[in-house]
């Protein structure tokens, strides 16, 4: 009796303070309501997707075999664009992703673990999202959006700088750049040898027994929307799937899911993909894909077991890519179900290149290291038919990811465009060109926070919590995205990277690059990436003028962002690492065999099965 | 009346005939083991050399008769040897394996003879004392063919065992022992059993664990059925023998890429002995419980223990049998690959 009497007495005291606090919610809304700026009424929900190590050509939009088609039939409600640029790696993508900004600015001037001696401690190159920068989801944060975001974070560890620190209202994030994608947690780095978890800034002690990376972190993005989505504020959430990256780790039942599909070895696969990318004009026609890199087999050279064992490493992969679309369509789903589909503006990149590097060696290289002490004891485990499971760790390697990136050349770490073009899939209210596929725009990754602010109403302000920030480099595209223009560039625009002391700067159509041996000179190159997209030809001598432009780009690039050229590179032994670029597995000598006969009956002249594939 | 006399001391006399005759033919001493119908590439040779060790009392109502009278208590010996040559083969297009074995050793029984009335004593044999006989030779060579029917492809080269993933898989094998072995009618133990005898079984696998060296487990199951031919020179009478019934267990766990374990299961019924036409004795009752360790030396070459003892089944027949096993197996591309990383 006593309880019921109060309830009734509070009840409608509450329920005022409750419309107080939704008017004093709306009112704050409405302080940055884009309807004061003229813009549509209501605000969109962003959902910014970032696919990890993923390469150009993967997705079926974009030409690849793998089956997508939750982000095919994204594609085809929005628009793909075929010349989007990432950095060469994670952080440093990410870190312009959110800040607007060149990486040398946001802190990200090399990432955090591999910093060369003398860039250590200078502005920009702190290795993680420093203080010159204001997050997106900070801004997004404080003019009325709910932010969330679930997976990889690798902008810093302190408490001050994981996302909960960086404007995430709810997080369910791993700080670092990858590991286990199970409930093993392992990372990489045997610096940090556990993957460390937060969720809403505070530390995951344990992961659920179930836990998969992809499925969790779909899991939570659905489940914090769904947690505050009563008060009808948008939401900003940034989905940031640590798939594919390696070690390529699936659940059981998807284990198999390609099994035997890349048998037949990348070269074919590779020449059927840029078949289909003709077809779907993501290349044009008559463009030839970069040279099968010199240090690789020709995959119809190889013994039929050996083509197994390299193929099964692609299934894995593709078995990750398809895992992580279907997960996105859960989401879909979901945004369908609670009726804000409709008004969320999707983005969907990858965060860099394909992943060609023995990352697994660069770890556990060396016996008696620590590195190798972290491997032995948490993914040694690399019997063919365990891979894929918990406790290995498989990669696919180089020669799977120049099929990842074809038609364009290197991967992950590289300035070289299969390293730093990435696909783009933008859809959502107010964005035209249903099904189109955009090839004059030239994007980049900084764009991002422009274009999510502007389409948020928000404006980028000079100082943020009493400090100056950096302002965006990043140029909006919402102009573009209604149809107004077809590029927020002009020909006169360019980027500029830089990591590892690999360099390159675009304009227009030119590219020039610096790239360590063996991939590259150590000096600068031209390319015409219009008509040589694989960068295969170098035009130095015969524009000398267009170069020297470029290079004075490139100084104002320095200049600009406050580039250090480190005395270290991960990539200083690069040459001394992979096989001297002479012809050996290339094609000397001619190949005549396979022009003569079928690859079946080569093998059983040779005295083996025809049963083997 | 003298008839009735005669049946009645032969049915005292094979009371537990069943039992030393299931190991009188040594061959029917031994279970097919752990992983024995794990399947190689077509072409690997398997050989393998074993050495067992059979130890067996009688007592009480379960009696042991190594001649033509009553023995309650009896001990026995046993010293076996086994070689066996097994390849890979496809066969139907399904992996099968052809396998040959010859046994041979030796077996001493000894019975006391203290609670025997004189009168069903064997020649020379001294009341209160212990009566032993014993044989030695070669057993019954067998031949086997095995032949998968469903849960493997046929393993014919590198790509299919790269492919190979097995979860049930159901065989069929068959096997035919020649009764050329060592066989004295005159004797009751004998390394042979005189007469045409096989078997025919169902062997069924579940692999639960990741087909990956270190990672493999498996649930084996092996029921089959072993049938005799008539021996009409059995102590001068004619032998008849029911159908044997038998159930081999196994649950496999790899502990390392190189060493596995076992727990083993053998039971076995039937055998219901048949003299001159009248049932003699018990049908046989005897499960055995044991474990096997393996361990992988070098890519060719595994050595392996056994170990079981009954445990259910009629308590009055104690049996042990321990068993050292050497396994030599080799296929002709993966030592031609040995060779060429060598370099030469």
């Amino acid at each position: 009796m006593d309880s019921s009497w109060k309830r009734l007495s509070i009840r409608p005291a509450l329920e005022t303070i409750l419309a107080l606090i939704l008017s004093i919610g709306t009112i704050q809304a409405h302080a940055a309501d884009p309807q004061q700026t003229g813009q549509k009424s209501k605000r969109p929900n962003i959902l910014l997707i970032v696919a990890d190590d993923l390469g150009y050509s993967d997705l079926g939009s974009y030409g690849g075999e793998i089956t997508t088609p939750v982000l095919d039939q994204l594609a085809q409600q929005g628009t793909r664009y075929t010349n989007f640029y990432v950095s060469p790696t994670c952080s440093v993508t990410r870190s312009m992703l959110l800040s607007g900004t060149d990486n040398h600015v946001a802190g990200l001037g090399g990432m955090g673990e591999l910093l060369a001696p003398n860039q250590m401690g200078k502005p920009g190159y702190e290795g993680v999202l420093n203080k010159r920068v204001a997050s997106v989801a900070e801004l997004l944060q404080d003019n009325g959006y709910h932010t969330y975001m679930a997976g990889k974070w690798h902008l810093g560890l302190e408490p001050d700088q994981i996302p909960h620190a960086r404007g995430f209202e709810r997080d369910f994030s791993t700080l670092v750049g990858g590991g286990s994608h199970f409930d093993d947690g392992w990372n990489v780095e045997w610096q940090i040898p556990k993957m460390p978890y937060t969720e809403d800034g505070h530390p995951v002690e344990k992961l659920p027994k179930d836990f998969y990376s992809t499925k969790t972190y779909t899991d939570k993005t659905i489940q914090f929307i769904e947690e505050g989505r009563q008060d009808g504020k948008p939401f900003f959430a940034y989905m940031a799937y640590t798939a594919p990256h390696g070690p390529l780790h699936l659940p059981d039942d998807w284990l198999r899911r390609y099994k035997n599909r890349y048998d037949e070895g990348w070269d074919g696969i590779r020449e059927q993909r840029l078949a289909r990318m003709r077809e779907l004009g993501v290349v044009d026609k008559g463009v030839n894909a970069a040279d099968r890199l010199y240090f690789l087999p020709r995959s119809t050279s190889l013994a039929p077991a050996a083509r197994v064992m390299q193929g099964r490493k692609m299934e894995l992969y593709a078995a990750m890519v398809e895992y992580m679309d279907d997960q996105i369509g859960r989401v879909f789903d979901y945004l369908k179900e609670i009726g804000e589909y409709d008004n969320t503006v999707v983005i969907f990149i990858s965060d860099n290149g394909a992943e060609g590097n023995d990352l697994r060696g660069m770890v556990a290289g060396q016996v008696g290291t620590l590195g190798f002490l972290h491997a032995m004891n948490n993914f040694a485990e690399n019997g063919h038919n365990a891979l894929g499971r918990k406790g290995t760790y498989a990669e696919y390697g180089p020669a799977w990811a120049q099929v990842s990136s074809v038609p364009f050349r290197l991967y992950k770490g590289w300035v070289a465009e299969g390293g730093i073009r990435s696909p783009l899939i933008v859809s959502g209210p107010g964005v035209q060109g249903t099904g189109e596929l955009n090839k004059k725009a030239v994007l980049h990754v900084m764009d991002i926070a422009p274009t999510i602010l502007e389409l948020a109403g928000i404006e980028h302000p000079s100082t943020y919590k009493g400090r100056e920030i950096a302002p965006m480099q990043g140029k909006s595209w919402v102009g573009m995205l209604e149809g107004n223009t077809q590029s927020p560039r002009t020909s006169d625009d360019w980027l500029g990277w830089e990591l590892f002391n690999n360099r390159a700067i675009r304009q227009g159509d030119w590219k020039i690059s610096w790239l360590y041996e063996p991939f590259g000179t150590e000096d600068w190159q031209l390319f015409n990436l219009a008509e040589d997209p694989g960068e295969q030809y170098d035009l130095s001598e015969k524009f000398p003028e267009k170069k020297k432009a470029l290079l004075a780009l490139w100084d104002e690039y320095v200049k600009t962002n406050g580039v250090i050229l480190g005395e270290r590179s991960p990539f200083e032994k690069a040459r001394k690492t992979l096989p001297d670029p002479v012809p050996g597995f290339d094609n000397y000598p001619p190949f005549r065999g396979l022009e003569a006969l079928p690859y079946e009956k080569l093998i059983e002249l040779m005295g083996g099965s025809t049963e083997e594939k | 009346m003298e008839t009735g006399n005669r049946l009645t001391r032969l049915l005292a006399i094979f009371t537990v005939l069943t039992f030393i005759l299931s190991f009188s033919g040594m061959t029917l001493a031994v279970d097919d083991g752990a992983r024995a119908y794990w399947k190689g590439r077509d072409g690997t040779n398997v050989v393998s050399f074993q050495y067992l060790y059979l130890d067996m009392q009688a007592s009480g109502t379960q009696q042991f008769d190594p001649s033509m009278y009553i023995y309650p208590d009896s001990d026995t010996e046993a010293n076996i040897f086994m070689a066996s040559w097994a390849r890979h083969i496809t066969l139907f297009n399904r992996p099968s394996s052809f396998a040959l074995n010859f046994t041979g050793g030796s077996v001493d029984v000894d019975v006391n003879t203290s609670l025997i009335p004189p009168e069903y004593l064997p020649p020379g044999a001294t009341p209160g004392s212990t009566f032993s006989q014993s044989a030695s030779g070669y057993a019954d060579p067998t031949i086997q063919l095995d032949v998968n029917l469903f849960g493997t492809p046929p393993l014919k080269s590198n790509v299919d065992l790269f492919n190979y993933e097995p979860t049930w898989t159901f065989d069929a094998a068959a096997m035919l022992a020649v009764p050329v072995g060592q066989y004295d009618e005159d004797k009751l133990v004998n390394m042979g059993l005189n007469r045409w005898y096989g078997r025919l079984a169902l062997p069924i696998k579940y692999h639960f664990g990741i087909f990956n060296p270190g990672q493999m487990s498996s649930f084996e199951l092996t029921p089959s059925v072993w049938l005799f031919a008539e021996n009409d020179e059995f102590l001068g009478q004619n032998l008849k023998n029911d159908p044997m019934w038998q159930i081999e267990a196994h649950l496999t766990n790899d502990f390392t890429p190189s060493f596995y374990g076992s727990l083993d299961l053998l039971y076995r019924s039937g055998f219901q002995s048949e003299i001159n036409g009248v049932d003699v004795g018990d049908e046989l009752d005897v499960g055995n419980l044991g474990f096997t360790l393996n361990y992988q030396t070098t890519g060719n070459l595994n050595i392996r223990t056994t170990f079981s003892s009954n445990v259910f089944g009629d308590s009055d027949l104690d049996n042990s049998i321990l068993r050292l096993q050497f396994v030599y197996a080799w296929n002709t591309a993966s030592e031609n690959l040995k060779r060429l990383e060598k370099g030469h």
